[in-house]
């Protein structure tokens, strides 16, 4: 019998070239679980999304010396992806390379979206996306 | 480039710079788009993105764009992105979220974007 993994977990260095080591991570547990397209390239843009924010903000120098902790995993119909760093939080930057939409972006796509600071430090994302039908 | 890989074609069509984007672009490719696109920039008259064969883009790049976009304009530049059918769904979806479909100047093919990067 064929197992179909229903979780992953994956951790980066905090530095641009592991946003799409992430992305390619998500679509394979996807594909395994039969979403269609459209809900995977939501999602994909979402995490994303988060990833980077993670990158620009937890660790303003881009050194990559820091790390992003990311699982996703597949509960009730639906799929929990939380995306950790450990480094100075959501810290704001006039020099962002971003827009200020990666925030919005999540928030539209995912069913909700909750930004907390676990123990130890850091910023912890958690988002929670549907996995049938678009995801409005 | 070989059309699905991830990677950035210039060509020069009349006076106007072409730049594809083919595959997907975020964070980790923004800095190489940029710099092609201010290359192009500093000697086209009209600036073509085609984003045709582009799969994914995200934030990152979208301010790339918006930024070619303003450059353009300030240097009496034309400037026009293609955002096509064959788009991935990624790319219509983060310029839908964002509103900046209205705001970016946008055509439906690569020839109609070379067409009005060129007719300023």
């Amino acid at each position: 019998m064929e197992t179909v993994s229903e979780r992953v977990e994956i951790e980066i260095a905090a530095a641009a070239p592991g946003v799409p080591l992430v992305r390619h991570a998500l679509r394979g547990l996807l594909s395994g679980l039969d979403v269609g397209d459209e809900v995977t390239a939501d999602i994909a843009l979402a995490v994303t999304e988060a990833c980077t924010n993670a990158v620009v903000h937890a660790y303003p120098n881009g050194d990559g010396q820091g790390t992003i902790h990311i699982t996703a995993a597949h509960v009730d119909g639906a799929l929990a992806v939380t995306v950790r760093d450990h480094g100075g939080g959501m810290a704001p930057r006039v020099d962002t390379p971003g827009l200020g939409v990666g925030l919005p972006v999540i928030a539209a796509i995912a069913q909700s979206v909750e930004i907390g600071t676990p123990e130890g430090g850091g910023t912890e994302v958690r988002m929670r996306f549907a996995l049938s039908g678009p995801a409005e | 480039m070989t059309s699905g890989a991830n990677g950035i074609d210039v060509e020069r069509i009349g006076a106007v710079d072409v730049v594809t984007l083919h595959g997907e672009h975020d964070l980790s490719t923004a800095t190489d788009v940029s710099r092609r696109i201010d290359s192009a920039l500093e000697t086209a008259s009209g600036l073509a993105i085609d984003l045709s064969q582009t799969t994914f883009i995200d934030s990152a790049v979208l301010r790339v764009l918006i930024t070619a976009q303003e450059r353009a304009s300030a240097q009496g530049a034309g400037f026009a992105i293609a955002v096509a059918d064959s788009s991935g769904h990624g790319v219509h979806r983060l310029l839908t979220l964002t509103g900046l479909d209205a705001k970016l100047s946008t055509r439906p093919s690569r020839e109609d974007a070379i067409a009005a990067a060129g007719a300023r």
